[in-house]
């Protein structure tokens, strides 16, 4: 046997295992998922009408325009401000500015329902601001609690670190050099922002609101301790629909269609990455 | 000191450029932390009733009453079972894997490693429910098997990604090196590989047990009551607790795992090392 063929066979024994298990655990109940979303609950046969409840019935078809409105709204505002905060952390060089650049990067290791247990605490409505307000004789009802703009708050909270993460990762890629350059020739902090720095992270900016947009689709723990009764988060919808109604061709529909609702996204990611290495190739 | 408190004085003590960096530190500290620092003070708060902005007694009161539960006891232990056997086994799976797409070339490589993406590009609670209608049919659900296959998909990602672009990083000729002087292959990975790349390495497994400590809607889904780790005990205790302090309480032993693991590993953690595994190069 000849040493290439024995390396590759190396490899693929290596890498195989790993591959068999997102096949069987992720593909997998996925396809079948796909198969049991097309079939009646009784009768096995082929139907449409487990996606036509989720898009006729008005309170299904509100979960789901309710769900995107969250998700995108989350989407804009972290990416924004995660932006502008990567852009401080990566060309301000002050004591602050590296103490927030270490800040920055625990919350991703808090457990995620601790997280939401402390917001919590403060924002509902004996929460620690609303105790503040009465100390000046004022009675706050935030009413974020069980409404969209808590659970957004609280996304913001998960998402800023993250996104500030990966686009500081892409503009430390940037040397300073190329940015004197520009500024010694004469080129305006605007403008080498705009035709500099931009073009140079705006794939860290899509490869973060892609995966902001990803883990926000399905978000599970935030809805089902902060939101509200209806409308609903699909995520909860989904676990309502397996948990207590014990509807498996229903709730496969609908993961199918949080699938697809993040297919577009995926395919986003994917299509960006590739192009970059296209552009590595040459 | 008294005169920084006003803040006109303040600003043009400092300056403005350095007034309005203290102010983004204010609110970004009050945004991220002050969460955490309210819930901290809570959890050894004996007494507290509305108006009090801060606890009107102090004291262990709730830690005690946590302890004494033995439900909550039994989860701490569950908890850690599923999150070590997590750790150790999607190691051993995905080590290998990452390794092979970092350093071989062979047709498939990149199927191989975006397939590894499908676990993080779906929503969650979709792959769950869809797996869990197929651990009834092989009889998983409630068991530690079935719990820990769902922790194992939360990491393989990041536990092919990271390590994979860390192996990448090591020089090929410094493994060649190693192999001219008469190691093997095994001797050089474990010897010289390995140790290369432990910085990947170790904030993947960092993020699997951990992801593992913290893993909550899919242990509920398929543990079913009978496998109960400290998360789904919270989802009990926050939404039907008599006091909000019982929660803070379990919530402060929830983040302790992770609190001693980044403080060892602190020097692992940068924003270069995390969001290697988001990227696939």
């Amino acid at each position: 046997m000849s040493k290439e063929i024995k390396q590759k066979l190396v490899a693929y024994i290596m890498v195989i295992p790993a591959f068999l298990v997102v096949m069987l655990t992720v593909a997998y109940p996925i396809v079948s998922s796909v198969i049991k979303s097309f079939q009646d609950e009784d009768t096995g046969a082929f139907t449409l009408d487990n996606y036509a409840y989720f898009f006729t019935t008005p309170n299904q078809l509100k979960n789901i325009l309710y769900t995107l409105f969250v998700v995108l709204v989350t989407v804009v505002l972290a990416i924004v401000i995660a932006y502008l905060l990567a852009l401080y952390l990566r060309f301000t060089h002050s004591k602050i500015a590296k103490c927030i650049g270490t800040l920055y990067l625990l919350p991703r290791f808090v457990p995620a329902m601790c997280a939401v247990y402390a917001m919590i605490t403060i924002i509902r409505d004996s929460g620690l601001i609303n105790r503040i307000g009465l100390l000046f004789g004022q009675d706050w009802k935030l009413g974020l609690m069980y409404h969209a703009s808590g659970m957004i708050v609280m996304n913001l909270w998960f998402n800023i670190p993250f996104a500030t993460m990966m686009i500081t990762a892409g503009l430390g890629a940037i040397p300073d050099s190329i940015v004197e350059g520009a500024r010694d020739v004469g080129a305006g902090r605007l403008k080498v922002f705009r035709s500099m720095i931009l073009p140079l992270s705006v794939k860290d900016v899509v490869i973060a609101s892609t995966f902001v947009y990803m883990s926000n689709v399905g978000s599970f723990t935030t809805p089902y301790l902060m939101g509200g009764n209806a409308p609903k988060l699909l995520g909860i919808v989904l676990y309502d629909q397996f948990n207590k109604y014990l509807n498996y061709n229903r709730s496969a529909a609908l993961s199918v269609i949080m699938f697809l609702l993040c297919a577009v996204s995926a395919g986003v990611y994917i299509y960006t990455n590739l192009k970059d290495n296209e552009w590595e190739a040459q | 000191m008294f005169k920084y408190m006003n803040p006109r004085r303040f600003y043009y003590a400092v300056g403005r450029k350095k007034f309005f960096e203290f102010i983004l530190l204010a609110i970004f500290i009050l945004f991220f932390y002050g969460p955490l620092m309210n819930m901290l003070l809570l959890a050894f708060s004996n007494k507290y009733e509305v108006p009090a902005v801060i606890a009107q007694e102090w004291g262990f009161k709730w830690w005690d009453y946590v302890f004494s539960q033995k439900s909550l006891v039994s989860s701490i232990v569950q908890s850690f079972i599923v999150a070590i056997a997590t750790t150790f086994i999607s190691m051993i799976f995905c080590i290998p894997a990452a390794y092979s797409i970092a350093r071989f070339k062979y047709p498939g490589r990149k199927i191989f490693m975006l397939s590894f993406l499908l676990t993080n590009a779906f929503p969650k609670i979709g792959i769950y429910t869809s797996i869990a209608v197929l651990f009834y049919k092989y009889g998983l659900m409630g068991t530690y098997p079935g719990v820990i296959i769902i922790h194992m998909i939360n990491s393989m990602m990041f536990m092919v990604w990271l390590p994979s672009s860390a192996f990448r990083a090591v020089h090929r000729q410094q493994e060649e090196a190693a192999r001219d002087v008469g190691a093997g292959p095994i001797r050089t990975f474990f010897k010289v590989t390995m140790p290369m790349a432990m910085p990947g390495i170790s904030v993947a497994t960092l993020y699997t047990f951990l992801g593992s400590m913290e893993e909550a809607q899919g242990t509920m889904l398929v543990g079913m009551g009978k496998i109960q780790t400290m998360p789904v005990a919270m989802y009990g205790i926050v939404l039907d607790s008599s006091a909000v302090q019982i929660g803070a309480v379990f919530a402060i032993i929830l983040i302790i795992p992770s609190a001693v693991l980044i403080f060892l590993m602190r020097r692992y953690i940068g924003p270069e090392a995390i969001a290697g595994g988001f990227k696939m190069k």
